[in-house]
């Protein structure tokens, strides 16, 4: 992310008339508004001040050692930086949101080292750009793609790398496409002959000896023709068929592999919907372009060249000027596409729209129906629905009256072409410059010509939206894992020794969760973490499981940094819990053997046990063998949860995380969960986060985060003694508790 | 980096801290010129001096107001809170003003117009005046327009989405950066700026 934006050069020259000798631009960044107005000014940090420069004037200037207490603030439309200018708090300026907000944010770090005279550290942000650093605009969502920058010969070459193995089968459509056109252009030609030959019969002279049987092979020609192109039409759709779905599920299979392969970190930058909308949606899109739109524009190219052609030749033989009234229209017929087009585009969006409100009204007051009849506002209820349908309606009457009023016209304008052809012809005709055969010819060419100009419009947005989704798609397959592991990662046996050592991460490197964190956990202790939501516990927890790399600061376990570890190798020798439990569809027993595919059913069963989950497992209609998941047996929380424990517990392994596991239960449950979590977290090196403290008593330590740091860590009592804020939140439980 | 103030206490001090200590909180009061002093600290932000009902004088150096109604009643209900800390979340609520009419009394000094300016700071939406163009390119919709605030280019991610009309005729607009656009009366718009908004109201 960029941080030393540039000076025009009237701010250049009021900066460098203000500043001293000795020094340095460290970061310039933009800020948009002045009281009520939008402008383009420019923030200058140097090793000294800060200057506020707006179209060449300098409106301020404030010495780091007067300035203390930054922070940049929220506000509505805008942002503003902050600071005390001699223990004054002080608006610095205000910028707009979006861009500028992360920037600032390192800002804050960044001031607080220069107001304590420390200008050697200097800060940089690896955060990518969310906008294109060429054009300004922004990336395709949730991507690095500047659809206006990227190189469109680049798609086109990785797009037809990717296209291996099926380019015979791609090529036929094409293939097929040139000759059934052929096909097209031939049979005017007979039945040119046929009419001039013996139904308008031009020529004076008798009859050959063998007519009968040349009309014959005339009128079995244009029939074998069509039989033929009909035939080459299958064949071509069902090519297409084949390679399309070849070219998607190669596409898709590929996608999926790379997501599977993907670092916690990318994958959870991206939403469940957008990557099932890239596998999905964008792989089809590509693949309708590849295998139907391409190889259609390139009949209708060649079409419309071939006829041209064909056309102007014929002209020319002919020696008349028909051909200038096939052209005339043309420009005509695609003005008015294009006008009818933009107008049906409005009109359907206004519908869409009216449609999307009737769903989400009618989504909204059916799944709050509990809540409607509960204060009787069935009757607004049902206002409120009937007025979204009736607009819907009153929108869609009037597109149709338009649409049907429209399209007929639009067709007479697709027409008009040969309506003109027809009356020269016929001026021509009489004349006798033209003979009828001719004059059918035209006119049967003039109408290949016109049926591609209805396609030719919708040209731009389909590569648009094909350019668009295939670059959604390159980015998965091109993005590297953040989490990799070393050339030759080794498999170690773990005994569970945990020590973190300064580590300093954020997923967004200007918003550091976790700050300078260090701890050390001998081997089968239990460590209970606390802290409020968003604090860096669930933070801690994935850096311990190596979803994420530390920014500074490594962690090891039996001394051993984590990067050393094969990732495959480290997770098989973890067991976790989630506070979500995701059962997959099959039943318990592959849900509990998850982890541990051959698992004999004794160890299953040992791993439920110890769970405490084997006895309602035994209640269940098919004991082990019950589906569970999406469409089978719906378990309750708790039961879930300790199918979970024995998920996480049948590989026996070393070091064992509990990430609110019992949080989402009553106290029932959770006292039986205990009970199994008691069990297990013996000689096992265990990380429970918890909410509710009870779950923690048996912990041997308590971690106490706040803010990122680490505010308390000792045993229970220590803490107690201490009267810090696990104090205090064992007082409000207890009190909680007692109100009850 | 500057030391912030986080709840932990030094053992000495908690060993003193009673439990109704621990666990009290602001109450917020309603601010009346008669209790409440709003003055233009030297660095151009607002500062109060409160009197509480005991009688108890707090000062602030630096106050932020915030509307509660911004939409609806943008003059009534403002609440007058301690800024964000850095570490923390939102400020207490130091009491609210119930109209901002009230403080527009000679006794109130200048309050009013000290608050009114904050909270112009505060809730920056500029009004369009003129669409000059409006496409449609890969996914993002581009427009070009003149506002209060001068002439504004901005990407909207999803029209559908963010633009939202209200009840009495006004019109938000959102951009991908969290800027807020209004348009006050659509109908009063030229007919080539109302053309290009309209299939979306």
């Amino acid at each position: 992310m960029k941080l030393l934006f540039d000076l025009s050069p009237a701010d250049k020259a009021a900066f460098d008339a203000a500043a001293g000798e000795d020094e340095r631009i460290l970061y310039c960044l933009p800020f948009d508004i002045e009281f009520q107005t939008r402008v383009d000014g420019r923030m200058v940090f140097t090793n000294k001040s800060i200057y506020k420069i707006n179209e060449g004037k300098l409106e301020a200037k404030w010495d780091f050692s007067r300035l203390s207490d930054f922070t940049v603030e929220t506000l509505y439309g805008c942002c503003a930086f902050f600071g005390k200018v001699d223990g004054v708090s002080t608006r610095l300026c205000r910028f707009i949101s979006g861009r500028n907000m992360p920037r600032y944010a390192i800002m804050v770090d960044a001031c607080e080292e220069l107001a304590k005279g420390n200008a050697g550290k200097v800060f940089s942000s690896s955060e990518p750009e969310r906008y294109c650093q060429k054009c300004g605009r922004p990336f395709v969502m949730h991507t690095h793609i500047c659809p206006f920058c990227q190189s469109k010969s680049e798609t086109y070459k990785r797009l037809w790398g990717m296209t291996k193995g099926l380019r015979l089968m791609m090529l036929f459509p094409l293939l097929t496409a040139v000759l059934s056109l052929g096909i097209q252009y031939v049979v005017p030609v007979l039945q040119k002959i046929l009419i001039n030959e013996y139904i308008v019969r031009v020529n004076p002279e008798p009859f050959e000896e063998n007519w009968k049987l040349h009309m014959l092979l005339i009128v079995g020609g244009i029939i074998g023709f069509s039989v033929i192109s009909q035939i080459l039409g299958i064949v071509q759709s069902r090519v297409a068929a084949v390679s399309g779905n070849r070219f998607t599920r190669f596409l898709r299979t590929l996608l999926f592999e790379k997501v599977q392969m993907l670092s916690m970190s990318s994958v959870q930058k991206k939403s469940t919907g957008d990557l099932m909308g890239r596998i999905n949606n964008d792989v089809s899109v590509v693949q309708n372009f590849m295998t139907n739109l391409l190889p259609s524009y390139f009949g209708q190219i060649v079409s419309f060249v071939l006829g041209l052609v064909l056309v102007l030749t014929l002209d020319a033989k002919q020696g008349t000027h028909m051909s200038l009234f096939i052209f005339l229209p043309i420009p005509f017929v695609i003005l008015f596409i294009l006008a009818f087009r933009r107008m049906m585009r409005r009109l359907n969006i206004k519908s869409w729209q009216k449609g999307r409100r009737t769903n989400q009204t009618l989504q909204d007051l059916l799944s709050g129906i509990r809540v409607i009849k509960t204060y009787g506002r069935e009757k607004a209820a049902v206002d409120e629905f009937t007025d979204c349908t009736a607009q819907q309606a009153r929108q869609n009457e009037k597109n149709a009256k338009l649409f049907d009023t429209v399209f007929p016209l639009l067709g007479f304008a697709l027409r008009s072409g040969s309506y003109l052809i027809m009356w020269y012809g016929n001026v021509q005709l009489f004349n006798g410059t033209l003979g009828v055969g001719e004059l059918n010819q035209f006119n049967s060419y003039a109408s290949i010509l016109y049926a591609p100009l209805m396609q030719i419009t919708t040209i731009p947005r389909n590569i648009s939206a094909f350019t668009t989704s295939f670059g959604k798609v390159m980015e998965i397959l091109e993005e590297e894992p953040e989490v990799s592991d070393i050339a030759k990662p080794q498999h170690f046996t773990l005994k569970g020794n945990v020590s973190v050592k300064h580590v300093t991460f954020g997923y967004e490197s200007s918003n550091p969760v976790l700050r300078d964190v260090s701890l050390d956990v001998k081997a089968g202790e239990m460590i209970g973490i606390v802290g409020h939501s968003g604090c860096g516990k669930s933070t801690l927890i994935n850096l311990i499981m190596r979803m994420y790399d530390p920014t500074e600061g490594s962690i090891e376990i039996d001394g051993v940094n984590l990067k050393e570890i094969g990732q495959q190798s480290l997770r098989s020798q973890m067991g976790v819990v989630l506070q979500e439990t995701h059962l997959f569809s099959g039943s318990v027993r592959d849900n509990i053997r998850y982890a541990m595919p051959y698992a004999t059913d004794d160890e299953v069963i040992r791993a439920a046990r110890a769970a405490n989950a084997h006895d309602f497992i035994m209640n269940l209609p098919q004991g082990y063998n019950t589906i569970v998941g999406e469409k089978g047996y719906s378990l309750s929380g708790g039961e879930r949860q300790r199918v979970a424990i024995a998920r996480a517990l049948i590989h026996n392994p070393p070091i064992l995380i509990l990430d609110e596991a019992t949080a989402a239960l009553d106290t029932e449950t959770e006292k039986q969960i205990q009970d199994a979590i008691d069990q297990l977290t013996t000689n096992r090196t265990t990380f429970a986060i918890a909410h509710r403290l009870s779950t923690l008593r048996n912990a041997d330590k308590i971690l106490v985060i706040d803010h990122g740091h680490i505010a308390e860590f000792g045993t229970h009592l220590e803490l107690l003694n201490q009267r810090g804020i696990y104090y205090k939140l064992v007082m409000a439980q207890t009190r909680a508790a007692l109100e009850k | 980096m500057a030391e912030t103030k986080t709840t932990v206490q030094t053992p000495e001090e908690a060993a003193q801290a009673t439990e109704k200590d621990l666990f009290a909180h602001r109450i917020s009061i309603d601010l009346t010129p008669d209790n409440a002093k709003f003055t233009k600290s030297s660095g151009g932000l607002i500062s109060l001096e409160v009197t509480q009902p005991d009688g108890k004088v707090e000062f602030f150096e630096r106050i932020v107001p915030v509307r509660a109604f911004p939409i609806s009643s943008p003059e009534e209900f403002i609440s007058i809170r301690q800024p964000d800390t850095r570490m923390g979340g939102r400020g207490d609520e130091i009491g609210m003003i119930r109209r901002l009419s009230d403080f527009r009394v000679p006794s109130a000094g200048e309050a009013a117009a000290l608050i009114e300016d904050e909270l112009g700071r505060r809730y920056f939406t500029p009004a369009i005046r003129k669409i000059h163009s409006f496409s449609e390119k890969f996914g993002y919709c581009y427009w070009d327009v003149t506002t209060s605030a001068g002439r504004v280019e901005f990407i909207m991610s999803n029209p559908a989405s963010s633009i939202r009309t209200l009840e009495d005729g006004r019109v938000f607009m959102y951009d991908i950066d969290g800027n807020c656009f209004t348009i006050e009366d659509p109908a009063k718009l030229d007919k080539s700026s109302y053309k290009k908004v309209e299939i979306y109201l």
